[in-house]
């Protein structure tokens, strides 16, 4: 009786698919991670797995299509926003003596809640749209709903935290929810323009570093309960 | 020499009767070697559970017969469940069709629940408050428990966990498919929280704070505590069982019914089951207990998983 | 020609590092020299893009920099605003005693950066690196928003980069998308070229480009101020210094519509016009209500020249949104007489906060009588935002409606009816601004109060090119002006 169940058993993704999609996960488990984090260095070091996560799925796709191109990616990336953006941020928060990144507006297991109902609509929302994108010389299909559900799940990192990192982070990991994506749809990208999209995060970095480290000068906390005089 | 079908059947629950008080010493023992200590030795468990049954039974003075009758039926029905699950045969015995992995599930919440029950009958704050922490955290992890099972059910389009299984050992393809290392981590967490092991509770005392399952069995003396005490080990090594055999290891098991395969599989699992247990004493010594409140986040958390699991699974490629 | 191009996106860029690290009177004079010369650079492209009945385009450094008639309408506005607020920003420095060297020095450079960034996203012919551009511009003008270091203008900048960021990266995720659309076509690795992309799009699977497009307003419509996501243009106009808001409403939010234009022509040659223009339509009447509705109830008074700002965004939107080519050029005169008036207005409150020390506009009375000529130059300035002949915004909210009521090729009841509330909103937002300036700047002047007189020349020069500006845009445009619109719009309209 087994052997024939196990023969109707409907086929399992390929090793590729199946690795990549794997990997995908992680990088949306590192977001819910971050909604539980409360110490800020902690934050910053989960977004360089995160990053780390996606740079291994450039460096798989560029393997399973030896695309040198891949590869430089990868590298870059690597470069980019696992050692310098982490690096950057760290180092204009290096005088914030508080480790707390803040309070949480809601439990934790709340927040958790609502990213895994956010992450199901992104999941349903790409997941099923048929683009046409196989054979496209991208990551498989099931990987944008993977990608679309990090982007969701870190909009609600960004909006139910009430402190300056974890804004910050949620905006960073929403940035690599969209690379995982564009990893699907364009990953053929002339090398240029991925290069100009690494550079500027890393110009976006500096520039929320230094405001940040305003705020934490002018107020003496990373908190965000104090930014909201202006209203109307 | 083939084995008649119901020997092997009987020899299941053997194995695990026999052998649970054995891996729960041991654990004990890694536990201690981890930690710069000697520890107790390993067959210490079975000396306990003789000399519990040697002493006298005191009750408290409200409590029913239902008090007397708990340990009993948490023991047999925590020794109904190695029927239903692969422990030394890959393929299923005819009694192991009475029940799903839904039903083990069942089965092994029917012996927790009258092991709660009972204690709230005795009056005793301690035991009470145990039993209504336990309800609640057993409730909260539920959700986590059917999310891994609809995802074996979605892999295999059944809930036979001797199909699971054989699923897995049939291609490597299947083995790292995402929503199966998935499932089998969130169960790893289900398995951490049924066992009462650090991140949920401290098994090693009874801490007023923290204790959840050990409050339990405060008021038991006597044959029945000896009972209890053996039934939580038998429902470890049950838990174990199905982790290794189902989710993540499910070689070395007997392909036939005769008895050299048959009794190579017992010490196969034995090493499976120790090792599974090694690993949690290793977390035990790794991690710090979570205050009673935030074990929340970390039923959350597996509930992530295993939803994440069948969400890659329903909507994804697998 | 494609020297000229070249020399355009070079010199604002050459003006920054200049003023970064000459001293205070050096930056006063690289700023305004390449205002002027910006602009200069940008009108004499003009005559060459704008013959033909659908313009030409020039191109420079092998197809990277390409600008079309299309693109050179946003460059004049930015360019414009660039060279009167340079002017401006001599004055309002010099006005203020307190201002310290640093401050002046982090200025200026900033102001030539930021100028720069928006002349490179109309240049470029390329989408992603229009993403690129547009991100530069948020980072900048973010850091140009906190110059002055008060809590309110932290917690501006923060909202501001934040919500920016957030949107511009959905807007990099229908960059991916558009790029996959393309690639159906011109194969896996091929650049964002738009110029290739329009060639071909009547080949582009339209399921995948309505969803390109969408995210894309939903994206750059952040940075543009699109109800919903509007939320930080009050805060960090207002608290920005004067120039930088200048810059900020009068060709920011401009120049981030363009990359909307951009989709937008991609998604109507590839047939799903209909669907880009309901969702402009959409967006343009819950944005345009959503400004009128706050305009009445407004404190601060930059504050209240933003929600202005939120109101000529939804404007904008409505007439692209309507299918005639009267409405879409009427849109692109539009963008020019805005910026005129906003940057006009801008400079007005300036003066006005700079001498009367206050942005309350329950505490300011009695504006125009204190300062006699650019209390004047502000009343026509928010005479002019509220599309009063005979300023250019009179002559461009006339051309949308009519364009909305006439219905191009086919009367549509839906274009008619918001044709129709345009015109009322567009009313209720007059009576609001009127109010504020009957009550702030045409009352009687308290008497013992500030001495009468300016702060600066400079602010009243600055307001009177603006002003001029405004009202050549609305008496007479230029002939060759009107041809560029109107090739734009060709552009713009396309087959269906």
């Amino acid at each position: 009786m087994l052997p024939s169940l196990v023969a109707s058993v409907p086929t399992p993704p390929s090793i590729f698919a199946g690795a990549t999609e794997a990997l995908a996960v992680l990088v949306l488990f590192t977001v819910f991670a971050m909604l539980r984090e409360a110490l800020l260095r902690s934050q910053v070091k989960l977004y360089a797995l995160q990053s780390l996560a996606v740079c291994a799925l450039a460096a798989v796709l560029g393997a399973s299509q030896h695309a040198r191109d891949l590869y430089a990616l990868a590298v870059l990336s690597f470069v980019l926003k696992v050692v310098l953006v982490p690096a950057i941020v760290l180092h204009l928060l290096g005088e914030a003596e508080v480790d707390l990144a803040g309070s949480h507006r809601f439990g934790v297991a709340t927040m958790v809640l609502a990213g895994i109902v956010v992450s199901g609509f992104g999941f349903v929302a790409l997941g099923n749209v048929h683009l046409g994108l196989a054979g496209s010389g991208g990551l498989p299909v099931a990987v944008l709903g993977v990608a679309m559900a990090t982007v969701l799940v870190s909009f609600v990192l960004a909006m139910f935290r009430s402190d300056v990192v974890s804004q910050a982070v949620g905006f960073f990991s929403m940035e690599n929810g969209v690379s995982v994506a564009s990893l699907v749809f364009a990953a053929r990208m002339p090398l240029i323009l991925e290069v100009s999209f690494l550079f500027d995060l890393l110009v976006a970095a500096l520039a929320f570093g230094v405001i940040m480290r305003a705020h934490h000068r002018r107020a003496a906390s990373l908190s965000t309960e104090t930014l909201d005089q202006l209203r109307g | 020499m083939q084995l008649p079908v119901q020997a092997v059947q009987a020899l299941q629950v053997l194995v695990v009767l026999v052998a649970a008080p054995f891996v729960s010493g041991a654990i004990a023992h890694i536990e201690a070697r981890i930690q710069g200590r000697r520890g107790p030795r390993v067959l210490q468990p079975y000396y306990d559970i003789a000399k519990l049954f040697s002493k006298e039974t005191l009750l408290p003075q409200d409590a029913s017969w239902f008090f007397l009758a708990a340990p009993v039926i948490a023991f047999t029905s925590f020794l109904v469940v190695p029927m239903l699950i692969p422990v030394l045969t890959d393929f299923p015995l005819p009694l192991g069709y009475m029940g799903d992995i839904m039903g083990g599930g069942l089965v092994l919440a029917l012996g927790g629940f009258s092991l709660a029950l009972a204690a709230v009958g005795t009056g005793d704050p301690y035991a009470q408050l145990g039993s209504s922490r336990a309800m609640t955290f057993g409730a909260l992890i539920e959700p986590s428990v059917l999310f891994v099972v609809f995802a074996v059910a979605l892999i295999t389009t059944t809930d036979l966990p001797y199909a699971m299984a054989a699923v897995d050992r049939s291609s490597l393809a299947q083995a790292i498919r995402p929503a199966h290392l998935f499932a089998a981590v969130a169960f790893f967490l289900v398995v951490l929280s049924d066992t009462g092991r650090i991140p949920v509770e401290t098994h090693v005392s009874t801490l007023e704070l923290g204790m959840i399952d050990e409050a339990r069995g405060f008021e038991h003396s006597g044959p029945a505590f000896a009972l209890l005490k053996w039934g939580a080990a038998v429902k470890q090594l049950v838990l174990y069982v199905i982790l290794v055999d189902v989710f993540s290891a499910p070689w070395g098991l007997a392909g036939s019914r005769r008895l050299g395969p048959v009794l190579l599989a017992i010490p196969i699992l034995l090493g499976k089951a120790l090792g599974a247990g090694a690993l949690f004493a290793l977390i035990d010594n790794s991690f710090s207990k979570l205050r009673l409140y935030k074990i929340t986040e970390f039923m959350a958390s597996a509930f992530a998983l295993s939803a994440v699991a069948v969400l890659v699974l329903y909507l994804g490629s697998g | 020609m494609s020297a000229v191009l070249v020399a355009l996106v070079a010199v604002p860029l050459v003006a920054a590092i200049v003023s970064w690290w000459a001293g205070p009177r050096l930056a006063d004079v690289v700023t305004v020299a390449g205002g002027a010369c910006t602009l200069g650079l940008c009108l004499a492209l003009v005559p060459t893009v704008a013959t033909g009945g659908h313009g030409r385009s020039v191109s420079a450094f092998a197809g990277w920099l390409r600008v079309d008639p299309l693109s050179m309408v946003f460059l004049i506005a930015t360019a414009f605003l660039y060279a009167i607020t340079a002017v401006f920003a001599v004055g309002y420095a010099a006005a203020d005693r307190s201002v310290t060297v640093t401050y002046k020095r982090r200025l200026f450079a900033g102001l030539n950066l930021f100028a720069w960034a928006m002349a490179m996203a109309p240049c470029v012919d390329n989408l992603g690196l229009l993403w690129v551009a547009i991100e530069v511009t948020t980072v900048v003008s973010a850091l140009l928003v906190a110059i002055e270091g008060t809590d309110a203008a932290i917690e501006a900048a923060w909202k501001y980069i934040l919500l920016a960021s957030l949107g511009l990266g959905v807007s990099l995720l229908a960059t991916a998308v558009i790029y996959h659309a393309g690639s159906y076509t011109l194969g896996q690795a091929y650049d964002l070229s738009y110029s290739k992309l329009l060639a071909h799009s009547a080949r582009l699977p339209a399921g995948t480009v309505r969803l390109a497009y969408l995210l894309a307003v939903l994206g750059f419509g952040t940075k543009v101020g699109l109800f919903p996501v509007h939320t930080w243009l009050p805060d960090a106009h207002s608290e920005a210094p004067t120039p930088v808001s200048a810059l900020l409403s009068g060709s920011l939010l401009a120049t981030s519509f363009y990359a909307i234009l951009r989709y937008y022509q991609v998604a109507q040659r590839s047939g799903a016009g209909g669907f880009a223009r309901d969702v402009l339509a959409g967006f343009g009447v819950a944005t345009l209500l959503l400004g009128t509705l706050y305009l009445a109830s407004q404190r601060d008074l930059k504050r209240l020249l933003a929600y202005s700002s939120i109101e000529h965004m939804g404007i904008l939107a409505i007439g692209v949104s309507f299918a005639s080519p009267l409405a879409i050029a009427g849109a692109l005169l539009h963008v020019l007489a805005h910026a005129a008036a906003k940057g006009t207005s801008f400079f007005g409150a300036g003066s006005v906060v700079r001498k009367l020390r206050t942005k309350d506009l329950e505490r300011i009375r009695g504006a125009a009588g204190t300062l006699p000529w650019s209390g004047p130059m502000l009343v026509a300035g928010m005479l002019g935002l509220s599309g009063m002949p005979p300023f250019g915004t009179f002559r461009s909210e006339l051309s949308i409606v009519a364009g909305g009521l006439s219905g191009g090729a086919g009367a549509n009841t839906a274009e008619e009816a918001i044709a129709v509330a345009l015109v009322v909103l567009a009313t209720l937002g007059f009576l609001g601004l009127s109010w504020h300036l009957t009550q702030s700047l045409l009352s009687p002047t308290p008497s013992g109060s500030v001495a009468k007189g300016e702060t600066s020349w400079l602010i009243v020069l600055a307001m009177s090119l603006g002003l001029l500006g405004l009202l050549i845009l609305g008496v007479h445009p230029p002939s060759q002006l009107s041809d560029l619109l109107r090739g734009a719009a060709a552009e713009l309209g396309g087959p269906r």
